[in-house]
């Protein structure tokens, strides 16, 4: 599989209201301004623009104990990687 | 001593305006909201009817914030609505204060627009439903946002009784804030069913004008939809008066019961019995004080039904009532009729002007109050009816008058 990180950097940037500057992997999650809509929404667009199924459950903290986006980024791909 | 309710705040948003003046200045002067109109969902699906449509309404949904964005049309509809309506009562809440509000919404549908899009997408194109299709639907969802958006953690809960959805809910309300359990009540209606999948059905059910509500007249041939919300701040009289409140009016009374008979067709006792329980213990004023915003949907059955009902409720008084149905200028709001119809008799307690009944065009024996034909009049009025009721035999009327 292709490498998802530019893909998901861009469909989070696009959720990140709270931030002026485009997302790093070191951004804080904190200050993306996104909540638990952005996450289903953004689980959503990965598996629209990548054609798979997540295997994921909106009822478990999604954002858990992640404190970077690297942190999401990483989870995301490993949710992907499940599915795959 | 009995706990007492008054209104302190009103928000409007309907097709004839977009906030409480607006929509008042448009109902005195007689102006109307409904026009022939097409709603396109894709190549072959298009439905043109007559509808009471908010025209510009997406700039005003643009700086709701992106909570709201993410919304149905009734979600958003209900929330510029109660935004005006909790500002108009100058409300600023202290924590005490949320946890003693309640959030209490009427609808008759929910989030159709997020329903519609999803099934048209599914199938039509194969694709999938967006994830939040569900959220968007739910009835409480207006009610939901409400309470999240201004941090309101009292009683909060969808009411969803059809056509009198928005009475229901305010009845309901001040019920709570009577009985303690609140102390104040943001509540109403939110209705947004103009998609295309609702009307096709609406349209099946053969009960939709061809071109014009007529409410009273005898060449009316059914309703005409509208959309929109109408909210209300409700709150205990002396919690209002604490804070130095605007009053508008007293809810004296609220009246609820239910026709046993059919789905479709009205009954005289049902209409005539929920009037009843409203004006129960009421020390009613003489029948020339009084105005009554009538169901008056322009349908065959509806307004014949409640014209034998208030005149089983009057008796001779009924020739001095004033009555008028603006459904003829905002259309059928559905589950939010009740919510902007008490408005518009609490607006006519206020200022003794009593809106029309538009279209007003052939006299009906079967229908023959004091309807207001085509332009507003004068009245010093003292008790004001919103009625509303149901499919379903679902009937609900409250009761304002001055404090």
């Amino acid at each position: 599989m292709a490498d998802l990180e530019p893909t998901l950097l861009d469909i989070i940037k696009d959720h990140a209201v709270g931030l002026t500057e485009a997302p790093t992997r070191e951004t804080d999650i904190n200050d993306l301004g996104i909540d638990s809509f952005a996450v289903v929404e953004i689980i959503y667009e990965v598996e629209e623009k990548l054609g798979i199924e997540v295997p994921f459950n909106a009822n478990e903290n999604p954002l858990g104990d992640m404190k970077t986006v690297g942190d999401l980024i990483d989870g995301v791909k490993g949710l992907v990687e499940k599915g795959a | 001593m009995a706990r007492r309710v008054v209104v302190t705040g009103l928000g409007a948003v309907a097709s004839t305006g977009m906030n409480v003046p607006a929509f008042w200045e448009a109902a005195t002067s007689g102006k109307s909201g409904i026009k022939s109109d097409t709603i396109v969902a894709g190549e072959d699906l298009k439905i043109t009817a007559p509808m009471a449509r908010i025209e510009g309404f997406d700039d005003v949904a643009a700086d709701l914030g992106r909570d709201i964005a993410r919304t149905d049309n009734f979600t958003k509809f209900a929330v510029v609505a109660s935004d005006e309506a909790i500002e108009d009562a100058g409300l600023h809440f202290s924590d005490e204060m949320r946890t003693r509000t309640a959030t209490i919404i009427g609808t008759g549908i929910g989030g159709q627009e997020a329903m519609n899009t999803a099934y048209i997408g599914m199938l039509t194109k194969g694709k999938r439903a967006h994830p939040l299709t569900i959220l968007k639907t739910i009835p409480n969802a207006a009610a939901s946002q409400l309470s999240i958006r201004h941090g309101l953690t009292g009683p909060a809960f969808a009411v969803s009784s059809a056509c009198a959805s928005g009475a229901h809910a305010i009845g309901v309300t001040a019920e709570l804030i009577k009985s303690g359990a609140a102390d104040i009540g943001v509540t109403g209606a939110s209705e947004a069913v103009l998609t295309y999948g609702s009307l096709e059905a609406w349209k099946a059910m053969h009960i939709l004008s061809s071109d014009q509500c007529r409410p009273f007249s005898k060449n009316r041939n059914g309703l005409v939809i509208g959309e929109g919300a109408g909210i209300l701040v409700l709150e205990e009289y002396d919690h209002a008066r604490a804070r130095g409140a605007k009053v508008y009016a007293e809810l004296v009374g609220f009246g609820m019961n239910a026709d046993g008979k059919d789905m479709i067709n009205p009954a005289v006792e049902g209409a005539a019995g929920a009037m009843s329980l409203a004006l129960n213990g009421i020390d009613q004023p003489a029948a020339s004080e009084i105005y009554i915003n009538a169901h008056g949907t322009g349908t065959l059955m509806n307004d014949p039904t409640e014209t034998k009902a208030i005149r089983e409720v009057f008796g001779v008084g009924a020739d001095d009532l004033i009555v008028s149905s603006t459904k003829s200028m905002h259309g059928h709001l559905l589950g939010a009729a009740g919510g902007v119809e008490t408005i518009m008799a609490i607006k006519a307690l206020e200022t003794g002007i009593v809106p029309p009944t538009i279209n007003f065009e052939e006299p009906d024996p079967e229908c023959d109050l004091n309807i207001t034909p085509n332009e507003a009049q004068e009245r010093s009025l003292s008790l004001t009816l919103s009625n509303s009721f149901a499919f379903g035999g679902l009937n609900a009327v409250v009761a304002f008058a001055r404090i």
